[in-house]
């Protein structure tokens, strides 16, 4: 096992490579030279030809740009994020300030669409045929036909306008800290960012807990004369998890990604946000770091995903 | 003949499955007793209903299948009769059975262990389930089986998986299962069907070794002739969902009278038969098993049919003490004529 987590973490590392080559050299391909990218193109128009030749030798956007990955790689190494063309701002400030936002939101999504969405499937296919069964497919058909923002804006009318329960957005009340005053912002865009996950895990849980069910080791269990919730819950409900630790896996980038729509609905300060305002200003320094940070985030969360996988399935750890 | 003999009597047993709209009798009205300590062989082609009887023993019928009537009854080390067929399918009475008393092995063993589990926690499983007994001391109690079912390094083999075994290995930890709390009914539903040639020898004399150290009676089922004469004390033929003759090893292999029996006979090859000798084939195939008969089930693939088989049921006529068959030919007046 322990062997399997360290091949696991050490894979993570040509991965990580091939995403910032992919990174780099795709925004290399835009429109306009380097020096363009690093500021506002107000300001970029305003200098001098000689300026312009001045400034590129001075940050040595000369160089080939396979040079100047290696360079751009270097720094990250060494924490320095760069600064951001629009606001001139600190790129590694700007993430410090945001990133545990978006993380924290992300974590809680997955946890809460994996608790729910593996305990409705699990019941719903238990109690097949009966009232819980057909309560959860239903609301799992809307979760998956649905876009995620529009559960956003439904959530912000009822729980926000009409009750006056929770905040519409924002992140904490001005001058407040800590881990409770923080809940109640938390609450609409958590679930409104489970939702579709819960729903697919919802029905892929259900299809495969009837599947294992149908399996000769469930009769053998049951020759045992265990009773039926142990034969379920111990016996089928593990396998059952297998493939759906794959659901999850393929889902992420999409709960990742989803996240930036999410933030925007509810003025969340994460770096989704962040990153669709970077879009929107052609800012390209904040937009690699963003989209790189993104990246990490799903190749570490998969990652973690994988080796709960090999925790539940023996037979995957000698692979 | 007493009732002591006895350790599970099937009587009249009606199992249905439902299949769409349809019901199918897959089991339709089989009388049978298992002797203490002897085995019983069930043989029939693919579909007759004889995993399906042995299903219903157990109580283990997929969720479309039920037992329609007749009843079976097991009666217990002291002598105290259960009415199987009256408890709920996974009632507590039941499941005390399952495993304790009555114990089951499978077709495949492929498929019939949980992959996430070691072969160790899932014999501790059963052991623990039944009886009282310290983690140290099952633990030896399993390993101890284990060597004795020829299974190398018990004690490391204790902690694998199931992937890290072969076909046999399984089968003999299917085994180890189906032993560990000492049943008195061991049911081996085609234990040696999905394995090689060679392991199927060594599965079989592995359950004829636990039935005589530990005195367990066996239902055994096959539809291999071979195996029925090696290991079979009495031998039930089924076709149809029903009993078609029934009778001692000896007496249904040297006096075989359903023609169905005589057919399966010849079907099989025999060590030392001419080898240019053609196989007999029992011509035609099975009918669905949803077909209504008006007659006698097997008379149109009968060679010694009569006009009468097909619009007659056959009765069952003890022609020898322990020794029935299911056939008009031997029905009273009717032994000259056939």
């Amino acid at each position: 096992m322990f062997k399997y987590i360290l091949r696991k973490l050490l894979a993570l590392i040509p991965k990580l490579l091939v995403m910032s080559v992919i990174l780099f050299f795709a925004l290399e391909l835009l429109p306009g030279d380097a020096l363009s990218r690093t500021m506002p193109p107000d300001q970029y128009q305003a200098l001098s030809e000689a300026q312009k030749v001045a400034a590129r030798e001075a940050l040595g956007l000369n160089a080939p740009p396979v040079i100047r990955y290696f360079r751009w790689l270097n720094q990250i190494f060494h924490g320095d994020f760069g600064y951001s063309a629009s606001t001139g701002q600190n790129i590694g400030t700007m993430l410090a300030g945001r990133l545990p936002y978006t993380i924290e939101l992300s974590f809680y999504g997955l946890l809460l669409a994996t608790a729910v969405g593996l305990l409705l499937g699990f019941l719903s296919a238990v109690m097949k045929n009966t009232i819980v069964d057909y309560f959860c497919t239903t609301i799992s058909v809307f979760g998956i036909s649905l876009p995620e923002f529009f559960f956003g804006i439904v959530f912000i009318i009822l729980f926000s306008v009409q009750l006056k329960w929770l905040p519409s957005g924002g992140r904490m009340p001005v001058g407040a800290h800590g881990f409770f005053s923080r809940v109640p912002y938390l609450v609409l865009p958590v679930m409104t960012m489970a939702i579709s996950l819960t729903a697919a895990l919802v029905r892929y849980t259900k299809n495969s807990m009837m599947d294992v069910m149908g399996k000769d080791y469930i009769k053998t269990a049951r020759s045992k004369g265990l009773r039926e919730t142990t034969v379920s819950f111990k016996h089928a409900f593990r396998n059952s998890l297998i493939p759906t630790m794959t659901l999850i896996v393929m889902r992420l980038p999409r709960l990742v990604g989803g996240s930036a729509v999410i933030e925007m609905v509810f003025n969340y300060p994460g770096i989704g946000n962040m990153a669709l305002t970077a879009v929107n200003a052609g800012d390209i320094p904040v937009v690699m770091i963003t989209t790189m940070t993104t990246g990490v985030m799903v190749l570490l969360s998969s990652t973690l995903v994988d080796i709960v996988t090999a925790m539940l399935d023996p037979r995957i750890r000698l692979g | 003949m007493q009732e002591n003999d006895h350790i599970l009597r099937v009587q009249d047993l009606k199992t249905d499955f439902k299949v769409g709209r349809r019901t199918v009798h897959a089991v339709n009205g089989v009388t049978f007793d298992v002797r203490r300590g002897k085995t019983l062989c069930i043989v029939g082609e693919s579909g007759c209903g004889k995993s399906v009887t042995a299903h219903s023993i157990m109580q283990l019928l997929p969720p479309n299948g039920t037992i329609a009537g007749g009843t079976i009854s097991y009666y217990t080390r002291d002598g105290a009769c259960e009415i199987l067929s009256n408890y709920k399918r996974s009632g507590p009475r039941m499941r005390a059975i399952r495993g304790k008393e009555i114990s089951m092995i499978f077709q495949d063993p492929m498929s019939t262990l949980n992959p996430v589990y070691t072969v160790g926690s899932q014999i501790m499983e059963m052991l623990k389930k039944h009886e009282k007994v310290s983690k140290a001391e099952g633990k030896a109690r399993i390993i101890r089986l284990l060597g004795e079912l020829g299974i190398p390094n018990p004690e490391i083999r204790y902690d694998q998986y199931p992937h890290e075994f072969s076909g046999g290995m399984k089968q003999r930890i299917m085994i180890a299962i189906a032993m560990i709390c000492n049943p008195t009914l061991l049911i081996a539903d085609e234990p040696t069907t999905a394995l090689d040639v060679t392991i199927q020898a060594q599965i079989l004399d592995l359950i004829r070794k636990m039935q005589e150290s530990y005195g367990t009676s066996v239902i055994l089922i096959t539809h291999n002739m071979g195996i029925v004469v090696e290991i079979a004390d009495d031998v039930a033929v089924m076709y149809m969902g029903r009993i078609v003759e029934f009778g001692s090893v000896q007496q249904i292999f040297s006096h075989p009278v359903h023609p169905y029996t005589r057919a399966l006979m010849r079907s099989v090859p025999v060590l030392g038969m001419n080898k240019d000798q053609e196989l007999a084939v029992i011509e035609g195939t099975t009918p669905d098993a949803s077909t209504v008969f008006t007659g006698c089930e097997f008379a149109e693939r009968c060679e010694c049919a009569r006009p009468e088989c097909f619009h007659r049921f056959p009765k069952d006529t003890e022609i020898e003490a322990g020794h029935r068959v299911r056939c008009l030919l031997y029905e009273e007046g009717g032994e000259e004529n056939g």
